[in-house]
């Protein structure tokens, strides 16, 4: 038996298999729990293995700065995928059509400023979280406020990603264990908490890469068997009404999903929320060898990766709706939004293919908690702890850090699962999430656009934007046809007076105009505290990554042997003359030596500095913990290039 | 030859897509003009050169899918 045919449906009666009880029957086989436990069991292992490449905290939140683009891209990939959803996309694509793909569509008119703004900011400055950015922007109150929002917005996600998990989990367990909502919440939060706690950032993004291509392979492979289950492309397409097939919401008709309030809230809140101040892909950009590889992973993740996520995750409820449209009596039109994805599923496939999926999905949104459980502790440690610990005279080690990181991340997934109780009260998870960001995110969002991009605005004006626009936010809930009402683009408030979108629009405006009136109003800072931390200042910044004049003399990739010295100085290497002439640099300059072997993405290198020349040939003779942080294999040729 | 023939209304189709590459158009090309001027994109050097190319391909890709798209979902006589 081929694996596909033991993937796909076999002889099924469509009659008999009707999507209400595939999925309930799929719990019941074993072969499906033998796929679901084996995969898990593959990725766990997957994670385990590349923990090993954690050798202090840095490594641990931030994989050593040390990965390729292509690798990071993937990674991305399994991280947006998780956290925006099968379930979710297939809910809206089954009640609304190819615009449930919007999300997914509206993130590149932020990709000037996050390329050559927020990008090297973070990545020459060296900034380990967001809070870190404002006290060095601002100051340590600023940083407080910063790191509360943060953490609730994180937190918050966390929990979104608990109740989304175990809502795929919920139409198959429950009718054989009985298990509720939140017995499989506390099961799943259980898992992901031993996972992250002793797999680190580097578990986390190989575990990634398999989960990426995997989701996407899961997701096409799934609109294939949709398309063959009811009659080809031509027959998909011809079942379905144009106003479904049109890739835009209406403009403000339906308060519940259009496209004016999703612009605000997705387009520009949950864009610049994603791309500027989600700590947990922000770790995955500081991951990258270089800034130029983490421009290249935005962009092929926008530009190809998304396009095809947004099939991939949609296409459940897309093809859901065809089958409802000629086949009722299999999926009913008013089936639960949020269990399409598991009904269709189930529907197009065996045991062992649905399986598959679930576990694929399943992980995947792991991926997605797992990420943020690691930012919850790695802004913990890096804006709670170490200060705490500055403040009070001790002087914490590494392993401590790391012990305290584990802790942290045992707390997280605790307070996720609280968090997820509440989210589970919204009718659906597209909702839920839609509230969530567009009341969260707004005040982030506007402390950190204005912090980057406008010179004038002080550490005052932060806070306004955190307090006051806070304070907006609360009234613009409590009164929405007077505060909010004047950005409706003529949307008309939800039963219980409450607008679900375009309420992000109003929250940006509160959050922003706070921040500007008051920084008009105090006193600006000068220059000379700016360097490198917006815009304006950003050629400082990798002088000061450098700690000398960047050279950007252009040179080329050389392959060498190695060796060691015990003797050279920590974090530096020495290369041969004629080397240095073909990589045209210098002495002092920053290089990144790395494994040959480019499959690898990165994992076996290192960052070190140039510290004179030897008369050895062509090799690179390393310092002790440059050959330790590099993970490098005797025998194995190395590449070095010049970083700038 | 088929014809696309619109029969939902304007403000069905088109009123989205005009207000997505209306103001999502301000918004990428404010950044633009803010990386630009700031020096951040330095068209000095190629590599930033090559950047803004893929910049500027990203927002033309992405309105082409969404043009196609609707195109695509219209009925034809």
């Amino acid at each position: 038996m081929s694996l596909l045919s033991l993937l796909l449906q076999e002889g099924a009666d469509p009659a008999s298999a009707a999507a209400m009880d595939a999925a309930a029957e799929a719990g019941s086989s074993s072969i499906f729990w033998m796929i679901v436990i084996g995969y898990f069991i593959t990725v766990l292992g997957f994670g385990a293995y590349f923990a090993r490449f954690n050798r202090n905290t840095s490594d641990f939140f931030f994989g050593g700065r040390r990965f390729s683009w292509w690798l990071i891209t993937m990674s991305i990939v399994a991280t947006g995928v998780g956290s925006h959803s099968f379930l979710k996309y297939s809910s809206k694509g089954f009640e609304h059509g190819f615009s449930s793909s919007m999300t997914y569509m509206n993130d590149w008119f932020f990709m000037p400023l996050f390329m050559f703004g927020w990008l090297p900011i973070i990545y020459y400055m060296r900034v380990r979280s967001i809070p870190e950015y404002f006290e060095r922007r601002f100051n340590r109150g600023v940083r407080v406020l910063a790191t509360a929002s943060l953490l609730l917005f994180m937190l918050g996600y966390i929990g979104i990603g608990f109740v989304t998990m175990a809502k795929t989990l919920l139409p198959i367990i429950e009718p054989h264990l009985g298990w509720s909502l939140m017995t499989i919440t506390w099961v799943v939060a259980i898992v992901a908490g031993v996972y992250i706690t002793f797999g680190g950032q580097t578990a986390v993004i190989f575990t990634d890469l398999l989960q990426g291509f995997v989701l996407l392979f899961a997701g096409v492979m799934l609109f294939l068997l949709g398309l063959g289950y009811v009659g080809g492309f031509d027959a998909f397409w011809n079942i379905l009404p144009a106003e479904f097939k049109l890739p835009l919401a209406n403009f403000n008709d339906d308060p519940s999903f259009n496209f004016v309030g999703i612009f605000w809230q997705d387009a520009v809140a949950g864009s610049v929320g994603f791309l500027f101040m989600n700590q947990g892909l922000i770790m995955r950009f500081m991951a990258c060898k270089s800034v130029q590889d983490g421009r290249k992973a935005a962009a092929f993740n926008v530009l190809l990766a998304l396009p095809i996520s947004a099939i991939a995750v949609s296409n459940a409820g897309w093809i859901g709706r065809a089958i409802s449209s000629t086949n009722p009596e299999i999926l009913p039109p008013d089936t639960v939004s949020d269990e399409v994805f598991v009904r269709v599923t189930a529907l197009l496939t065996s045991p062992a293919g649905f399986g598959f999926f679930v576990a694929a999905v399943t992980a995947a949104l792991m991926s997605t908690v797992d990420t943020l459980i690691n930012a919850v502790a790695a802004v913990t440690i890096n804006d709670i702890y170490r200060p705490w610990c500055k403040a009070t005279g001790r002087k914490p080690t590494e392993k401590a850090d790391l012990r305290m990181a584990m802790i942290v991340s045992a707390g997280a997934t605790l307070v996720g699962v609280l968090a997820a109780w509440g989210f589970s009260q919204f009718d659906s998870l597209y909702e839920a999430h839609g509230f969530f960001q567009s009341t969260l995110t707004p005040p982030l969002v506007a402390a950190i656009m204005l912090a980057i991009f406008w010179k004038r605005f002080t550490a005052a004006g932060a806070v306004a934007t955190f307090l006051a626009g806070g304070v907006m936010i609360v009234l613009g809930n409590q009164f929405p046809e007077m505060l909010v009402s004047p950005f409706s683009h003529g949307i008309v408030l939800e039963e219980g007076g409450s607008y679900k979108y375009i309420g992000a629009l109003f929250n940006l405006v509160a959050c922003f105009g706070s921040g500007i009136v008051v920084s008009l109003f105090t006193q600006r800072h000068a220059s000379e505290d700016l360097q490198g931390l917006t815009l304006w200042t950003l050629k400082d910044a990798r002088s000061m990554f450098k700690g000398g004049k960047p050279n950007d003399k252009v040179g080329f990739r050389q392959m060498v042997t190695w060796e060691v010295n015990p003797e050279l100085p920590e974090g530096t290497v020495q290369l041969d003359t004629e080397t240095l002439h073909h990589m045209a640099a210098e002495d002092g300059d920053l290089v990144y030596v790395c494994d040959r072997r480019k499959w690898l993405g990165g994992l076996r290198s290192a960052h070190a500095k140039i510290d004179g020349t030897h008369g050895l040939g062509e090799t690179v003779i390393l310092a002790t913990d440059v050959a330790d942080n590099g993970h490098f294999l005797p025998g194995q040729m190395v590449t070095i290039e010049k970083e700038f | 030859m088929t014809v696309p023939m619109p029969e939902l209304p304007f403000d069905r189709v088109w009123l989205p897509y005009l207000y997505l590459y209306g103001v999502g158009g301000i918004l990428f090309l404010g950044g633009l003009y803010l990386v630009l001027r700031s020096g951040a994109l330095d068209l000095k050097r190629q590599s930033h050169r090559r950047w803004l190319g893929v910049l500027v391909f990203g927002l033309f890709w992405y309105m082409g899918i969404h043009l196609a798209g609707t195109l695509a979902a219209l009925p034809t006589t």
